[in-house]
């Protein structure tokens, strides 16, 4: 029962870490660009969701939609006005722009916001569920769920669609793609949107159950990446599915090791896999 | 190139005497210790193209050895300078072997997930003083504790560590192990196709940076007499290698020096003048500044020079041109 | 390679520009009518809530000591304007944020001491930080007045020029055993406790402290769980607490996970006998409303007391409150104590030299009617530490902290076990 127990929590965590790394490796894969300012996305969203419910009063569904809006509109921002300009100059501006950008980022909140620790009101999103000895919070059940389903639902977008192909075009070969008609510009700014707005949409589940401050995007980054590079850059199942795992994998070493472990072993089994599977769970060799 | 070099060290050389008050020598040394590791990164960062984003590992490391065998066996700080360059080895042996053989993202992001690792374990570990970290000797038993009153010892012990590793650095440029690395940094493909022995030079390049990384983290350890896990191993660490380097010019011998000298004054006078605040205004224009540059000057601040340099060429020379009449 | 063209005046003249905007900092001018004393603090990073509050909390101090407060009663220097003993002058604080990296508060210390000449410091939160900062303090012959720093061994190097005025670890791990050894002689049952500490050196020490001296009162520590505080899921933790059931279990924590230990206690219906939490997270403003309606019973750690309406205490945080919309917590008000006590000593020095000050820091004698906190004075011993700090313990009621124990000073009853969420 406990250890049941224990691999739901991890579950239910684990579909968060799926959402939001999940746009993080869209533009990974597409533009094999990393963002260091995902973690502040998330931040973004968490906040975004919280002046929602303050000012309008909004119940779930409309501040996690809100969120994702904003967040959405600001990945398209970041692109025009900064991504698109590094793209493809030397990885190392890349690199230092997104650092640049996510102190920007913590420290505009911060001076908002200051750093002070806050938590969204209670909204109806609250209570536990007991199934059969098992607790399950509603809003880690909602939040859970959400993200799985949209993170899928993401899979669906890139793979089955008409948009979803030409974001795969461009990110296979940009000229070829622009012979084709389609705009690398448009496409790679959509996918930006949609790995702000995913990561914004996954601040806000956050939100429902964890207090946060400004600083909070770090934690996040760090994971994203694991799982990002677990998953095979650019595959969304991929990321689905470390997201998952790696959940597991820290609710059962916090719980057998001990807390403080849980990092060291997701950190330790990343880098034993580099060794042993460099091309990640679900990329190709 | 010898005049650059000439005015360049000059003027280090002079700094203490210019401004000997105790508070610009300690910015001098944080910018030595700064331009330091910088430079010590960009051997692997910059001329072999391998983003290491885990650089911490090595300079704390390196801050933790001294102050370990001063703890441990009562012995002066200096002597866990070797053994923090022997751990260090070891490790950059240990990361860069597997992580070598793959290109792209793999090699920066082991590199944080292994200094993170190293971060929290020593975090953990009691003998290394675990979460409150490690101290040095409050007052200095001998010379050979190398705790000065004044920081001018520090400062010339600093510089002249920065100018050995610049030399070298020089040296390695000019050799065939340069012309190895810029190759690999231009495509690994196309370099190995000619006989350079790819993987095996990133590794050297990689442990040549270690060592030194590893210097600069033993002396921020004895200079500050202090080292916890955040301050040896932590990200910020890390991440400051990356950024002055690419901001003063990966993969050239004076860019991270470039990049110290335009990063730490104007971290200092803005902390100095908004820091107490409290604002976090110091930070928003910091990252600022940052994205403008990536955004705008994405080789680094050693570029702009080629912008000007040509202008004021002619200018001197239409100058000296009547001298010489 | 382009690289050997880096030109030498570009060099030289970024180097002076640097230079001239370092220098062409204004320093403050030195008017014989005020004291100056500079503050280090972790005013962004990681620590900045607490850096932020700790600064609101001095300038409030300043304002009381400056200003005429008689109101206050017999608050140390409340009552008249600025310090008396060195005709009036004015006390005034320079901050400077050391971000919570242990080199930069060594460099700003210097700063202060050598560019702003500053009389004393006053810092520095982490205790990294404090370690670095009052080394520089020591080696200048400047008092350094480390107001909330948690090791041990901030005091006890052997230097001459800092003091500590508030309580440490081994007076919460004492005050904590004998709130333990009370409640079983009042029949309580605590047949094992549990401590939950967050990893950095705040949490490390202090549960160190204590699970020593568990030890040594053959209190059993049934389970220590250490975690890094910038976690997003405690549940591991809480159902580790589920299985061994402690009688009570005793939080080291920062806000955000104090927070999430309370909501997961809930969320996995494990209610323990007791819940008391070290001060920090469980006394942030923040902190009781997130939780006042399924925490109500838990216990915490003050030294700090609002008071009834119209007591000295109420007063303060009610002018505390005006500033910043929040609350006083207990750290920075200890934070003030340390304050208070250092303005009583440059009062009493009666002069800005630093050996003078020095000397009436160490002939220091608060009396708890001209405190603020909760301590049965301040008197510090050789290595700078006030031996008279001390502690109380709080209970949540409603939405409000009581004072319950110890029963001297208590306004309220204890109520063992807590109620949690079960009304």
């Amino acid at each position: 029962m406990l250890l049941a127990q224990v691999i739901v929590g991890g579950l239910l965590l684990g579909a968060i870490y799926a959402l939001f790394s999940a746009g993080l490796t869209l533009i990974w894969g597409m533009m094999n660009f990393i963002n260091f300012a995902h973690g502040e996305f998330v931040m973004l969203g968490m906040y975004f969701a919280l002046l929602t419910v303050l000012w309008v009063h909004g119940g779930p569904a409309v501040f996690t939609l809100a969120a994702a809006l904003l967040l959405f509109l600001a990945g398209v921002v970041v692109y025009f006005a900064l991504v698109r300009h590094v793209l493809r100059g030397p990885m190392l501006a890349q690199i230092l722009s997104t650092f640049g950008l996510a102190l920007l980022l913590r420290y505009t909140a911060f001076w908002i916001f200051s750093a002070n620790v806050v938590s969204l009101p209670q909204t109806s999103l609250s209570g536990v569920v007991n199934l059969g000895g098992i607790f399950m919070p509603l809003p880690h059940l909602v939040a859970g769920l959400a993200a799985a389903a949209l993170t899928l639902a993401l899979h669906v977008l890139l793979t089955r669609t008409s948009i979803g192909s030409r974001l795969l075009a461009v990110a296979e070969d940009r000229r070829a793609a622009m012979l084709m008609g389609i705009r690398p510009d448009r496409m790679q700014a959509i996918a930006w949107g949609l790995a702000a707005g995913s990561a914004g949409l996954a601040g806000a589940l956050m939100a429902t159950a964890y207090p946060w401050s400004p600083s909070v995007g770090e934690t996040f980054v760090l994971t994203a990446f694991v799982v990002v590079t677990l998953g095979g850059f650019g595959s969304v199942l991929g990321a689905m599915l470390a997201g998952l795992i790696i959940g597991i994998i820290q609710a059962l070493s916090a719980f057998y090791l001990g807390a403080i472990y849980k990092d060291v072993v997701v950190y330790a089994l990343f880098v034993a896999l580099l060794w042993f599977r460099p091309q990640g769970l679900m990329g190709k060799a | 190139m010898k005049w650059a070099s000439l005015v360049l060290s000059a003027a280090l050389l002079a700094y203490p005497l210019l401004l000997p008050d105790p508070f610009y020598l300690d910015v001098g040394l944080s910018f030595l210790l700064v331009a330091l590791s910088a430079s010590a990164w960009n051997i692997v960062g910059g001329y072999a193209g391998q983003v290491s984003v885990g650089h911490g590992m090595f300079f704390g490391v390196g801050a933790y050895a001294p102050l370990l065998v001063f703890n441990l066996w009562g012995a002066p700080p200096v002597a866990g300078v070797p053994l923090g360059i022997i751990i260090s080895l070891i490790l950059a042996v240990g990361v860069g072997t597997p992580t070598f053989r793959l290109q792209g993202h793999y090699f920066s992001m082991a590199t944080i997930a292994v200094a993170e690792l190293i971060r929290i374990l020593v975090g953990t570990w009691p003998l290394v003083g675990a979460a409150i970290g490690l101290q040095g000797p409050a007052v200095g038993r001998a010379w050979w504790d190398l705790t000065f009153r004044s920081e001018l010892p520090y400062y010339y012990l600093f510089l002249a560590v920065l100018a050995l590793l610049l030399l070298i650095t020089q040296q390695v440029e000019r050799s065939r192990f340069g012309y190895y690395l810029r190759a690999i940094k231009s495509g690994e493909r196309a370099a190995r196709s000619l006989g350079v022995p790819v993987q095996r030079t990133k590794l050297y390049a990689l442990m040549l940076s270690a060592v030194f990384t590893s210097l600069a983290g033993s002396l921020y350890a004895i200079k500050t007499g202090f080292v916890d896990p955040e301050s040896g191993f932590g990200l910020l660490i890390s991440v400051q290698m990356v950024i002055i380097a690419a901001l003063g010019g990966a993969g050239t011998l004076y860019g991270p020096l470039v990049g110290a000298l335009v990063l730490i004054p104007l971290q200092t006078a803005t902390n100095d003048w908004l820091g107490g605040g409290g604002t976090g205004l110091t930070y928003i224009l910091y990252g600022g500044i940052i994205v403008l540059l990536a955004r705008f000057e994405p080789g680094g601040l050693h570029e702009l020079w080629y912008a000007v340099a040509p202008k004021l060429k002619r200018r001197l020379q239409r100058k000296e041109r009547p001298h010489a009449a | 390679m382009t690289n050997h063209r880096v030109n030498r005046r570009s060099l030289l003249l970024t180097g002076a520009a640097a230079a001239a905007s370092l220098a062409t900092r204004v320093s403050p001018s030195l008017a014989a009518d005020t004291v100056t004393v500079g503050v280090v603090e972790p005013l962004t990073g990681n620590a900045a809530a607490a850096g932020q509050a700790a600064k609101a909390a001095l300038e409030l101090a300043v304002d009381i000591i400056n200003n005429p407060h008689p109101e206050l009663g017999n608050l140390t220097l409340a009552a008249m304007a600025g310090l008396p003993n060195l005709g009036g002058a004015k006390l005034k604080l320079i901050f400077a944020d050391h971000q919570g990296n242990p080199s930069l508060a060594q460099q700003l210390a210097l700063r202060l001491i050598t560019q702003d000449h500053v009389n004393a410091l006053f810092g520095a939160y982490q205790s990294s930080c404090s370690f670095t900062a009052t080394a520089v303090a020591e080696r200048h012959g400047i008092p350094f007045m480390v107001g909330e720093s948690a090791a041990a061994n901030i005091t006890g190097r052997g230097f001459k020029w800092v003091f500590r005025g508030t309580p440490i670890a081994s007076d919460y791990a004492r005050t904590y055993m004998r709130f333990v050894a009370d409640m079983k002689k009042r029949g309580v049952k605590i047949d094992s406790i549990a401590l939950v500490n967050e990893n950095t050196d705040y949490g490390t020490s202090v549960a160190d402290t204590v699970q020593e001296a568990a030890k040594k009162e053959n209190v059993p520590v049934a389970l220590r769980i250490p975690y890094s505080a910038s976690t997003t899921d405690v549940s591991a933790q809480v159902l580790q607490l589920k299985e061994k059931n402690p009688d009570l279990v005793i939080f080291i924590s920062y806000t955000a996970d104090s927070i999430l230990y309370i909501k997961t206690l809930r969320n996995l219906n494990y209610l323990p006998p007791m819940v008391l939490g070290d001060d920090s997270g469980f006394s942030d403003p923040s902190f009781i409303p997130a939780i006042a309606d399924i925490g109500q019973g838990l216990m915490n750690r003050s030294a700090w007391a609002i008071g009834k309406p119209g007591s000295t205490t109420y007063k303060i945080n009610e002018m505390y409150k005006a500033k910043t919309g929040r609350d006083l917590d207990d750290t920075s008000g200890r934070d003030m104590q340390s304050f208070f006590a250092l303005a009583d000593a440059l009062n009493r020095a009666g002069s800005t030299d630093p050996e003078k000050i020095r000397v009436a820091l160490t002939k220091t004698d608060l009396k708890p009617d001209q405190l603020m906190m909760g301590y049965e004075g301040v008197r510090f011993d050789q290595t700078g530490q006030n031996v008279l700090a001390s502690t109380y313990l709080i209970q949540l009621k409603g939405k409000t902290y009581e004072l319950v124990w110890p029963d001297n000073a208590a306004t309220a009853k204890l109520d063992w076990p807590m109620k949690g969420w079960k009304q």
